[in-house]
């Protein structure tokens, strides 16, 4: 690229100044978040903030531990999130393969119908669906959460599952059938490998949407608690303004970790993710 | 290969599982939603009685209601103005061609992949006069700053939005910059070499080429914001008084609080119809914008 201008240093530095301020803007929260959690409850109540607390200290995560149960509430958060996800997967190549590939009215109003009910917001259907989770004694289950979880990332995951599968050529699957292999051996040996990608980020968008979703745990479950829920029922403070930030912080924290390292790991699979469905679930 | 009739029962059984699924989710709840509009239903005196459409025409006098319709409309307008104008400008900050382009992705997606209710409990203590992260902030600049912004109906619908945009505007921009990297290098250069400045060929390439790309994303922001709910939920609770009640926080106060189940159907059914109407008209809006 010899007969290219050399970048103006000025313009450099420009991009650089922007490129800060936006993260300035994104990680400074973060950073104050992580920071609070560590700082006793006493220091707090400090202004100007520290942003380096004079003595930092777990107690708060230890309190969390002691006498939240942070620990179960991790564990049931693991169990739902991951079940949904897996059964979520299998039921969506299961539809998405039957739309893929058989081509009749009456499978195409099924499509119609899958996408149209993605537009009915889950305010609207809130309480006859709690009146019947209730009478099915599904409310406050792992089952009804489950079932719930996945009804939530249904149709986008078909949704992009049915895109990739259109692109991948029938023929493999039929030289598979000259070569002996039955429907079901077809479709787990030849068809779901081929997959493997588009599962990838599926999986990994599905991952998020499942973590993050607090609508359902909120009025479908009691006893069980995700730790999406468990932030907002932490025992007050008894300080003025009512909100117990040293616990808030600490639980705010160990909830975004995860998702920071998740995202740096995935960034690549979660860009392709978002510009294939353009949707969040 | 797939044509024969013993395939089409196995297709069927494929499917079934999902569209189960979604009718007892959805479809079902939605249609008794429709119907217990029509009833007044007390839970707690265990009567149920048809009253025609009484809950509607209720509804639109209610001043709790009217409240929440009216800064509902004012949060989707305030909140998708500033997707649209700030999430170009992020757009075309991520799609910058410098050493940092890949962090600087990254760094991006956070706000998005993070729960809106941590946000949002973390927001009602970075909102807090004394002790918060936004007034601390503004004080390095001005050391005498003092704003309750929670406890004013305008800095507290203020700061729900500004919550709102920093959670979400990331990903608009993400979406965006989807579309940018659609438009061919060759248009910018072949403007260049016509004269066009960078100004120039932003205002009659970049925005005409992501015209209907924005659109489309602007259709299901604003599906979304219409039915926020855990940013109130959890930075406000639709407080002061009920000047930042979301009307999705409205019918479910109505349906699990104070147990109007019948009434909370109605506002769910004309928030229903108001979201079917508008993604209606602007689909087809969108349908004629080509460029």
């Amino acid at each position: 690229m010899t007969n290219q201008n050399p970048r103006p240093l000025t313009l450099t530095l420009f991009m650089w100044g922007l490129a800060l301020i936006v993260a300035f803007l994104i990680l400074f929260p973060l950073w104050w978040i992580f920071i609070s959690s560590i700082t006793p409850s006493g220091e707090l109540f400090s202004t100007p903030i520290k942003y380096w607390p004079d003595h930092p200290t777990l107690a708060s995560y230890r309190y969390l531990i002691e006498n939240v149960g942070l620990l179960p509430k991790i564990w049931d958060t693991a169990i739902i999130v991951g079940l949904s996800i897996l059964i979520g997967m299998v039921v969506s190549v299961m539809a998405a393969f039957s739309f893929a590939r058989f081509r009749t009215r009456g499978l195409a109003l099924a499509i119609g119908f899958l996408l149209a009910s993605m537009l009915i917001p889950d305010v609207v259907t809130a309480r006859p669906l709690y009146d019947f989770l209730r009478s099915v004694h599904l409310y406050d289950t792992y089952t009804g959460l489950i079932i719930l979880y996945i009804s939530g990332i249904l149709p986008f995951t078909i949704l992009i599952l049915q895109n990739y599968l259109n692109d991948v050529p029938v023929s493999i699957e039929e030289s598979a059938a000259i070569d002996g292999c039955g429907f079901f051996q077809s479709l787990i040996y030849v068809t779901v490998p081929l997959l493997r990608p588009a599962l990838a980020t599926v999986c990994i968008v599905n991952f998020i949407t499942c973590l993050n979703n607090f609508f359902t745990p909120l009025f479908y479950s009691n006893g069980i608690s995700v730790l999406s829920t468990a932030i907002t029922q932490l025992p007050l403070r008894d300080n003025m303004y009512a909100v117990p930030w040293d616990l808030v912080s600490a639980m705010g924290w160990i909830i975004i970790l995860p998702i920071i390292l998740f995202v740096a790991i995935f960034q690549r699979q979660i860009m392709e993710g978002i510009m294939a469905g353009g949707v969040k679930g | 290969m797939y044509a024969s009739r013993k395939y089409l029962a196995i297709a069927w059984i494929l499917v079934l599982p999902a569209l189960i699924i979604r009718v007892f989710t959805t479809i079902y709840p939605i249609i008794e939603t429709f119907r217990i509009s029509l009833y007044e239903v007390k839970l707690l005196q265990g009567i149920r009685e048809f009253v025609g459409f009484d809950n509607f025409i209720q509804l639109f006098q209610d001043s709790k209601v009217i409240t929440s319709m009216g800064f509902t409309v004012i949060f989707v307008v305030g909140s998708m103005i500033g997707h649209i104008v700030l999430g170009i400008a992020l757009a075309l900050i991520l799609n910058m061609k410098f050493a940092g382009q890949k962090i600087l992705r990254t760094i991006v997606l956070l706000p998005w992949a993070m729960p809106m209710v941590v946000i949002a409990m973390a927001s009602k203590w970075a909102f807090n006069n004394d002790y918060g992260l936004i007034n601390d902030f503004v004080r390095w600049f001005n050391p005498d700053f003092n704003l309750d912004w929670l406890i004013h109906t305008n800095t507290a619908r203020f700061a729900v939005i500004a919550v709102d945009l920093w959670k979400d505007l990331p990903f608009f921009a993400i979406l965006v910059l989807a579309g940018l990297q659609f438009i061919s290098a060759e248009m910018y250069e072949a403007a260049k070499i016509d004269g066009a400045g960078p100004i120039r060929s932003f205002i009659s390439i970049t925005l005409p080429m992501l015209s209907r790309n924005i659109l489309v994303l602007s259709i299901f922001f604003t599906m979304w914001r219409i039915t926020s709910f855990d940013i109130v939920y959890a930075m406000t609770s639709g407080g002061p008084g009920e000047s930042t009640a979301l009307i999705a926080y409205r019918v479910t106060t109505e349906a699990f609080t104070n147990l109007n189940t019948g009434y909370a159907a109605s506002i769910a059914v004309v928030l229903f119809l108001v979201m079917a109407l508008l993604s209606w008209l602007s689909m087809s809006a969108a349908k004629r914008v080509d460029y």
